[in-house]
C-alpha cells in the first residue's frame, strides 16, 4: 500500500531526527568527556571501566592548574622544597597558564586587529577601485595554504639573527601574514554588499571621501568587521605550530601551554590538561557562537551568493 | 568598470579623471608598500637561507653558540645538489607522501560526505534546526592540540570508547585504536573528520540556502522526482562550493600538524608519520637542517603546485559564478 504524502514526511522526519541525534552524540561526546574529567579525582582518570559522570567531582585540577593552589601531595608529583616550604621550580613550571593566557590574548589581539584594519583597508580598494586583480587576490591565499612547515627553520634561524625569536612581535608577524587572506576576502565580501549608489549619493551632495567612508561605509559594514576581526581571532588562537617553533619560553601561548603537559615527567595528568583544555575552549566557543551566522563567509571567498 | 559609474566620467574634465586615477594609484601603493615590506623582510630571507642551506651540508653544532652568518657560512660545506638526489631516493619520505595523501583525501571526502548529508537534511526549517546547528559547529571551534588530548584520554584501551562500543555491541571490544600500526593514521583521519565536518557543514547549508528556488519549484510542476531535482538541478548549480569545500578541506589536511604531532609525534612505528611530521622530526629532533630545507624545498614545490591548481579550479569557478549572476537579469525569461 502506497504512503500517503503526510506519512512520508513524518517518516522523513523521524529518519532525520534520528541521524542528527546520533551526530549530535558524536560531536557532544568528546566535549562532555573534556569538561568530566575536568571534575574528576585522579583515581578515576584511568578507572575501569570508566567513570562517565562522577561522584566525587572536585575543583581540584582548576585549582592547582589555575588558581596556584599548592595543597599537593607526593602523588601529584609535585615538588615542595622541605627547607623553604615552597614550590620547586619544577612544579612553579606547571602554574604558568595566566601567563600564557595573557600572551595568547595579546598575541591574537594585536595580529588579528592588525590583520583587519590592512584587510578592510585593502579590500575597500579592491571592492570600489580594485586596486588588486581578481587573479592576484587569489594568489594571497598562497600565503595560507602552503603549510607552514616548510619555511620554519629558516624562518627561526632568520629571526634568531634580528632578534625576533621568542618575541611577541616575531609571532604577530607572522600571524599577521597568515591570517591576511582570509581578512581581505571576509572583509570584501561585507563591502561588496554595501550599495555603491549610496556612496555616489554622499558625493553628488558634497561629502569627503573621507565623510563618505566613514559616515556611510563604516557604520554598515561595522557588524562585519566585528565578525572578521572574532573568525581571525579564532584561528590566531588556535595556532600551534608556529606557536610551539618559534617560542621557547617568553612567549608560550596557550595550545603550546597545553602541549606541555603532555609527556612531561610527571606522567599523563588527564585531569589537568582537561582542565586547562576547558580555560582554551570556552572563550573560542563563546566568541564562534556570537559570529555563527557569519561562519561560512570567511572561507567561502565570495562563492555563497544570498 | 569603477570610472564608468562615477560622476567624475560623466563631466568634460579630463584632468579630474587623471587626479582621481592617480589618486588610487597612490592609496594602492600606500596599502601594499607595508605589506611587500614584510615578504621582503620575513619570508625573502628565510627563503634564500632555505636554499642556502639545502645547497650545502651545515650543521647547527659545527656553528656553535656564535649565531652570526659568518659563523654559519664557516660551518657549512658546499654539496651542490647531493641532498636533492637524496631526498628522492629517501624512501621515508615517499611514504610520508603517501600517508599525507591518503589521509587529507579521506579525511577530506570524510569531512564532507558527512557535512553535505548533515545539511541536505537541515537546510529547510524544522523544529530544533538552531540548537541542532549551534552543537554542529562546536567541534570547529575547539584547538586541534585540545582535540588530540582529549581524544587520547577517550581513545586509550581502557578509554570510555572501547567501553561504549562493548556496551551498544554487547561484545567486548578492546581496539587499540592509537597504538596499532594499522589503524593509527586512520584514527587520526577520523579525529580529523570530527574537527572539520562542520566546515562542510556551514559551507553546503550556506550553499544550499543561496540556491534560486525558480528552477526547483519548475521542475517540481513538471512532475521531475525529488532524486531528479537533486541530481539535475540542485547539484550543478552547487558545484562551486562543493570544489570550494573539497580543494580549501584537502589542502589544510596536506599540512594538519597538531592532531598528528601531539597524539602520536609520528609512531607508532612510523605509522602516521605524514609530510609535516617528517619535515618536524628531521629539522627538529635530528637536527639535520640541510636535510630538511632540501626536503622542506621538495615539499614547497610540490605544495605550491597543489595550491596553485586548487586556486586555478576556485577562480575559474568563481568566475563562472560572476559570469552567471552578471547576465542573470538578462536571461529571466
Amino acid at each position: 500500500m502506497a504512503m500517503t504524502m503526510s506519512q512520508k514526511r513524518s517518516t522523513f522526519s523521524v529518519f532525520r531526527y534520528f541521524v542528527l541525534t546520533i551526530w549530535l552524540l558524536i560531536v557532544a561526546f568528546p566535549m562532555f568527556w573534556m569538561v568530566g574529567t575536568s571534575f574528576k579525582p585522579d583515581k578515576e582518570w584511568f578507572a575501569w571501566p570508566p567513570v562517565y559522570i562522577t561522584e566525587n567531582a572536585t575543583m581540584r585540577n582548576y585549582l592547582i592548574v589555575w588558581a596556584n593552589i599548592n595543597e599537593y601531595t607526593k602523588a601529584d608529583g609535585a615538588h615542595i622544597d622541605e627547607k623553604t616550604g615552597e614550590l620547586s621550580q619544577y612544579t612553579q613550571s606547571l602554574q604558568r597558564p595566566w601567563v600564557a593566557l595573557r600572551n595568547s590574548t595579546i598575541i591574537a589581539g594585536i595580529a588579528t586587529t592588525f590583520a583587519v584594519l590592512f584587510g578592510g583597508v585593502l579590500a575597500y580598494g579592491v571592492s570600489r577601485h580594485n586596486i588588486i586583480s581578481e587573479g592576484k587576490m587569489f594568489q594571497l591565499l598562497m600565503l595560507r595554504m602552503v603549510p607552514p612547515i616548510v619555511l620554519i627553520a629558516p624562518i627561526s634561524l632568520w629571526y634568531r639573527q634580528i632578534g625576533l625569536l621568542d618575541t611577541i612581535t616575531g609571532l604577530v608577524l607572522l600571524y599577521f601574514l597568515t591570517s591576511l587572506p582570509y581578512a581581505v576576502w571576509m572583509c570584501k565580501s561585507f563591502i561588496d554588499e554595501v550599495p555603491r549608489e549610496m556612496e555616489q549619493a554622499a558625493e553628488i551632495l558634497g561629502a569627503s571621501r573621507w565623510r563618505t567612508i566613514w559616515e556611510i561605509v563604516l557604520p554598515l559594514v561595522r557588524s562585519g568587521l566585528v565578525a572578521t576581526f572574532l573568525f581571525i581571532l579564532i584561528l590566531t588562537w588556535s595556532e600551534y605550530l608556529l606557536a610551539l617553533l618559534l617560542s621557547k619560553a617568553e612567549v608560550l601561548t596557550l595550545p603550546v601551554e597545553l602541549s606541555k603537559y603532555q609527556g612531561s615527567t610527571e606522567g599523563r595528568v588527564y585531569g589537568r590538561q582537561a582542565a586547562l583544555s576547558v580555560g582554551i575552549t570556552i572563550p573560542l566557543i563563546f566568541v564562534g557562537l556570537i559570529i555563527r551566522k557569519h561562519l561560512a563567509r570567511g572561507f567561502s571567498f565570495g562563492m555563497v551568493r544570498r | 568598470m569603477t570610472a564608468e559609474q562615477t560622476i567624475g566620467e560623466n563631466l568634460p574634465l579630463t584632468g579630474r579623471a587623471a587626479s582621481r586615477a592617480q589618486g588610487i594609484r597612490r592609496f594602492k601603493w600606500t596599502v601594499l608598500t607595508p605589506f611587500f615590506a614584510l615578504l621582503i623582510f620575513i619570508l625573502m630571507p628565510a627563503l634564500i637561507a632555505q636554499v642556502f642551506f639545502s645547497l650545502n651540508h651545515f650543521s647547527i653544532f659545527d656553528a656553535g653558540d656564535d649565531d652570526t652568518w659568518r659563523s654559519y657560512l664557516n660551518a657549512s660545506e658546499w654539496i651542490g645538489l647531493e641532498l636533492f638526489i637524496e631526498v628522492f631516493n629517501d624512501e621515508r619520505f615517499w611514504n610520508a607522501c603517501i600517508r599525507s595523501l591518503l589521509f587529507a583525501s579521506g579525511s577530506t571526502l570524510g569531512c564532507f560526505i558527512i557535512g553535505f548529508g548533515l545539511a541536505l537534511l537541515m537546510y529547510r526549517p524544522f523544529r530544533g534546526q538552531a540548537l541542532y546547528y549551534i552543537f554542529f559547529i562546536l567541534p570547529m571551534l575547539t584547538v586541534p592540540i585540545v582535540i588530540a588530548y582529549t581524544g587520547e584520554m577517550i581513545l586509550y584501551q581502557n578509554g570510555p570508547l572501547n567501553d561504549v562500543l562493548s556496551r551498544i555491541t554487547g561484545l567486548r571490544v578492546d581496539a587499540q585504536f592509537l597504538y596499532k600500526k594499522e589503524i593509527a593514521l586512520t584514527t587520526i583521519a577520523f579525529l580529523e573528520v570530527w574537527n572539520w565536518t562542520p566546515f562542510s557543514f556551514i559551507i553546503m547549508m550556506a550553499g544550499l540556502a543561496a540556491l534560486p528556488q525558480e528552477p526547483q519549484e519548475a521542475a517540481k510542476i513538471l512532475g521531475a522526482s525529488k532524486w531528479r531535482i537533486f541530481w539535475e538541478i540542485q547539484l550543478p548549480l552547487l558545484r562551486p562550493v562543493i570544489l570550494l569545500c573539497l580543494i580549501l578541506r584537502f589542502l589544510e589536511s596536506m599540512a594538519e600538524f597538531p592532531k598528528t604531532w601531539g597524539l602520536l609525534q609520528g609512531g607508532p612505528g612510523s605509522a602516521t608519520e605524514t609530510i609535516p611530521v617528517y619535515i618536524f622530526i628531521t629539522t627538529w629532533q635530528y637536527f639535520d637542517i640541510s636535510y630538511g630545507a632540501a626536503l622542506s624545498y621538495v615539499v614547497l614545490v610540490l605544495m605550491v603546485a597543489i595550491v596553485a591548481g586548487g586556486i586555478y579550479f576556485l577562480q575559474r569557478e568563481k568566475k563562472n559564478l560572476d559570469e552567471m549572476y552578471f547576465s542573470r537579469p538578462q536571461q529571466s525569461e
